[in-house]
């Protein structure tokens, strides 16, 4: 029962992580890479605000997350937007995301250095409660009622309003939309926004919850996110949801049953089943080319 | 002086031949992040098993590493690419960085590979071993880019499907790319693995995948020697820092960081777009015998006599989803004949000739294309027997040259040069001059010989069309297949490209075109056929078409249901080239209906099976 909870919280944080990166994929076809880097500096920058600044851990996450979207529009302007009409955009996208990234990373470490930080003591509130025989904490609770409320919001405003009409008009045919009106450009830096609070807000509950923050955070979540996005579907936000849950539930039971060297190979393995047998993932739909 | 700097160099090396692994995929446009992986293997294995310096001396005991080496990056290449050749872009990144994070996991927690701690292994490559293993390594690539085999992995990379219609098997193709990254990155993780002296699986992780990756895309994923200056680039930058004293820990990362993305945005084909490039050019052409006569046919394959049945369609249908695109068609196609094909939008033309030329399997009845049987037959081999066509939206190579789009076409009827050109056989050079006279000639045909190296993607909309058709003539084709070649073309271009038909007919070609020009089908064809809602409904010499009622109902609807908002009705209002078009030629406008000059039907743009 513990274990299954763990998993739960773990794979909600997994899972809100994912979102970011599908939403991206989803609707403007690129992989945006330095994502994970979005992740790290939101953790760091969100144990600053608390230390320094001295605001609760709770004050500090919307802050956090409008810091994330600040981030997402200055990723889609320099790494994105100039690429947008080169016929390898697919590519360059993914190494110029990359370097945005490196430069992230080594943004933090000049305001930072290179060590593991941790919100100052006495930060978390430390109510327990017993489910079921099994410890949980507030902390705990209130990350999956954050990653669970942040995901339904974004799937009510991809399907229900005006910026989200948009934003699937843009995700089927970007020429046909810009034709009727839509305004394209604004609809993906909207989208890269969007994709990166998200991926802030990842960052800092995932700091919660180990307490710490490393500069190598990122890439440590990047390859699980990327087998969240895949399992479920590209581009699919049930699809990541459930995903990120299972890559939670399935490393925590691998620890427990199989031994922690091996956690990363189940999910792995699990990625590449799927994309043999399923390449569109569980919740996907396959794209038809056209001849 | 060289000792001092032996460090970065033997590391540029290196890190060329790892982004050589990188290359030699993303040449065919595949994105794999599967090479740290068949390099860790490759390392481990090839440390493992090779014979210790002691017994065999130590440069023998390199050699053989390096053979295990690059046999097992071979053989993991082969035993993932089989399963996952037809993934595509992303996920075939993934599914690859997935089976190397696998290894790598693996590998950790094996005891022979010392996990963790590592495999101690003797230094034994020197900086000259490095930069040799290197000369070969860009020796290879050099010498496959001007091959049939190298143009054919381009071909891949820009447009698949077309260099599937060129004859080119892309699934045997991509595999072979696919392997030579498997073996090139084997060669890496041995000789890494006998410089640094200590080996661990987190050497070979993601991080090291990213950086190979980036390095062959930063060099230029095009032209052989990117890997080389992508390395170059990666290794020295942190060397100047260094040597200029910049020292603070994070400055460094952060400018490589930065540097990479100025040249990513601002030099489109990486580092290698700055080095001139030497383009081929056309042969001079005097004395040239023209393309298509019987005496410069370049193979074997027997063309069927004039008269002789080159496609028998019986029952043949195709449904999508309950809609039936094309129902029970019957048709026969004998050599020498211009058939038209034409109908109005959305009545099956483009299905037709899709399950024709191999691209769509029927759901329904049979098809003898050639002595080939349509269906199980995959699209290269449609090509192989002779079936060569363009398509209703160009698919040209767009970032090839013209005269390069039309050696792609002649991928069919040229011999592979590949092995021989890394030979320097004079045999080879023989073939690709001959193979590059047939695309000249080609050219010449259609009337682009001067726009022989301009990009695909710069030629005009006509120009085009004209290179598409030149590319499916170099294959020296028995059935040729035009899917609107017109679309697009003013008047004078129409009657040009109607003169080119006839000709190409007189030379013994079997065309089949789809056309909605129909004052020029009714001009060049020998026997037109109208389909309508997936069914023939009429078939016969130009004359009977453009009297027959039937035919004239399905294009302009009888009296009666005018009031009926069908495509007709749309088209008329909507298609600006009828009136054009319908003047070219004054006997059909007289033939037909009155007024049917102005209402021809408008370009097929709904989907095909919007019936």
């Amino acid at each position: 029962m513990q274990q299954l909870l763990n998993g739960i919280f773990i794979g909600s944080i997994y899972a809100l992580f994912a979102i970011g990166f599908t939403l991206v994929f989803g609707i403007l076809d690129r992989l945006n890479l330095a994502h994970p880097a979005v992740f790290a500096a939101s953790a760091f920058v969100g144990i600053e605000l608390v230390e320094r600044g001295g605001l609760s851990l709770w004050a500090a996450l919307p802050l956090v997350f409008v810091f994330g979207g600040v981030l997402g529009l200055v990723i889609e302007r320099l790494a994105f937007r100039p690429l947008k009409n080169r016929p390898d955009a697919h590519f360059a996208g993914l190494i110029s995301s990359i370097a945005l990234a490196g430069m992230l990373i080594a943004l933090l470490q000049w305001r930072y250095g290179p060590d593991t930080r941790r919100f100052p003591p006495g930060s978390f509130p430390d109510t327990r409660y017993d489910v079921a025989g099994a410890q949980v904490t507030l902390v705990q609770v209130v990350i999956l009622a954050i990653s669970l409320a942040l995901m339904v919001g974004l799937t009510y405003m991809v399907t229900r309003t005006r910026l989200g009409r948009g934003m699937r008009a843009v995700a089927e045919n970007p020429t046909a939309a810009r034709v009727l009106g839509v305004n394209v450009d604004r609809i993906t830096a909207a989208t890269f926004a969007i994709s990166s609070a998200l991926g802030a807000v990842a960052g800092v509950l995932f700091a919660i919850n180990v307490n710490t923050a490393q500069l190598g955070m990122g890439s440590a979540i990047e390859l699980k996110g990327l087998a969240v996005i895949i399992v479920g579907g590209m581009g699919s936000l049930p699809g990541a949801l459930i995903g990120g849950l299972l890559l939670g539930l399935a490393e925590v039971f691998a620890v427990q049953y199989v031994g922690s060297s091996w956690r990363d190979v189940i999910a792995f393995g699990l990625l590449f089943v799927i994309l043999l047998l399923r390449p569109q993932g569980l919740l996907g739909a396959r794209k038809v080319r056209e001849v | 002086m060289l000792l001092q700097y032996a460090t970065p160099l033997t590391f540029i090396a290196l890190g060329a031949i790892f982004a050589y692994s990188f290359y030699a995929v993303l040449i065919a446009g595949q994105l794999s992040l599967g090479q740290a992986g068949f390099a860790a293997l490759g390392a481990f294995s090839g440390a493992s098993l090779a014979p210790s310096g002691d017994d065999v001396g130590e440069v023998p005991a390199l050699l053989i590493a390096i053979a295990i080496g690059m046999a097992v990056g071979a053989l993991a290449a082969v035993v993932l690419g089989l399963p996952t050749m037809h993934l595509r872009g992303v996920f075939l990144a993934i599914a690859t960085l997935g089976f190397a994070e696998a290894v790598r996991i693996v590998l950790l927690n094996q005891s022979w590979t010392g996990g963790a701690q590592g495999l101690a292994v003797p230094r034994v490559l020197t900086v000259g071993m490095a930069w040799t293993a290197l000369a070969v390594v860009a020796y290879w690539f050099w010498r496959m880019a001007r091959s049939r085999y190298g143009r054919a992995l381009e071909a891949i990379r820009e447009d698949e499907l077309a260099a599937r219609a060129m004859g080119i098997d892309v699934g045997r193709h991509r595999l072979t790319a696919f392997v030579t990254a498997g073996a090139v990155a084997g060669l890496y993780g041995v000789l890494f693995a006998y410089y640094v002296r200590l080996i661990a699986p987190g050497d070979f992780d993601f991080v090291a995948a990213v950086e190979g990756l980036v390095t062959a895309v930063v060099g230029g994923s095009t032209m052989f020697l990117g890997p080389l200056l992508g390395s170059g680039f990666q290794t020295m930058i942190p060397e100047i820092q260094r040597a200029v004293g910049i020292e603070a820990g994070w400055i460094r990362p952060f400018l490589a960081s930065f540097l990479l993305l100025v040249v990513i945005l601002f030099l489109p084909g990486g580092l290698a777009s700055l080095l001139p490039r030497r383009r081929i050019r056309m042969p001079a052409s005097p004395g040239r015998p023209a393309v298509g006569d019987p005496g410069t046919r370049p193979t074997d394959r027997r063309h069927p006599d004039p008269g002789e049945t080159v496609a028998a369609l019986t029952g043949l249908g195709k449904e999508y989803g309950g809609v039936h695109a094309v129902r029970d068609v019957d048709l026969e196609l004998r050599s020498g004949e211009v058939v038209g094909l034409i109908g109005p939008n959305g009545a099956g033309k483009t299905t037709l000739v899709n399950m024709i030329s191999g691209l769509v399997p029927p759901s329904s009845g049979s098809a003898t294309v050639l002595g080939t049987t349509v269906g199980r037959t995959p699209v290269h081999k449609m090509a192989a027997a002779g079936v060569s066509r363009t398509f209703q939206h160009s698919k040209l190579f767009n970032r090839l040259s013209a005269l390069d789009n039309v050696l792609v076409g002649a991928h069919l009827v040229s011999r592979p040069t590949f092995l021989r050109r890394l030979l320097w056989l004079p045999s080879a050079r023989r073939d690709e001059q001959a193979a590059l006279e047939r695309a000249a000639g080609c050219l010449e045909r259609v009337g682009l010989a001067e726009l022989a190296g301009t990009r695909a993607s710069a030629l005009s909309y006509g120009d085009q069309r004209r290179l598409e058709i030149a590319r499916a003539l170099a294959s020296d084709p028995s059935l040729l297949i035009l899917d609107e070649p017109a679309a697009g073309m003013n008047h004078v271009e129409a009657s040009g490209l109607s003169t080119l038909i006839t000709s190409l007919a007189e030379d013994g070609l079997t065309i089949l075109f789809i056309e909605h020009n129909v004052g020029m089908v009714l001009q060049t064809c020998t026997r037109v056929v109208v389909l309508n809602f997936g069914q023939v409904i009429a078939s016969g010499s130009p004359q009977e078409i453009a009297a027959d009622p039937v035919v004239i109902e399905a294009y302009l609807g009888t009296s009666d249901d005018e009031a009926d908002p069908g495509s007709i009705a749309e088209g008329t209002a909507a298609d600006p080239t009828a009136g054009s078009a319908g003047g070219t030629s004054a006997g059909a406008a007289t033939n037909v209906h009155p007024s049917a000059a102005g209402t021809l039907p408008p370009p097929d743009t709904t989907p095909r099976n919007a019936t």
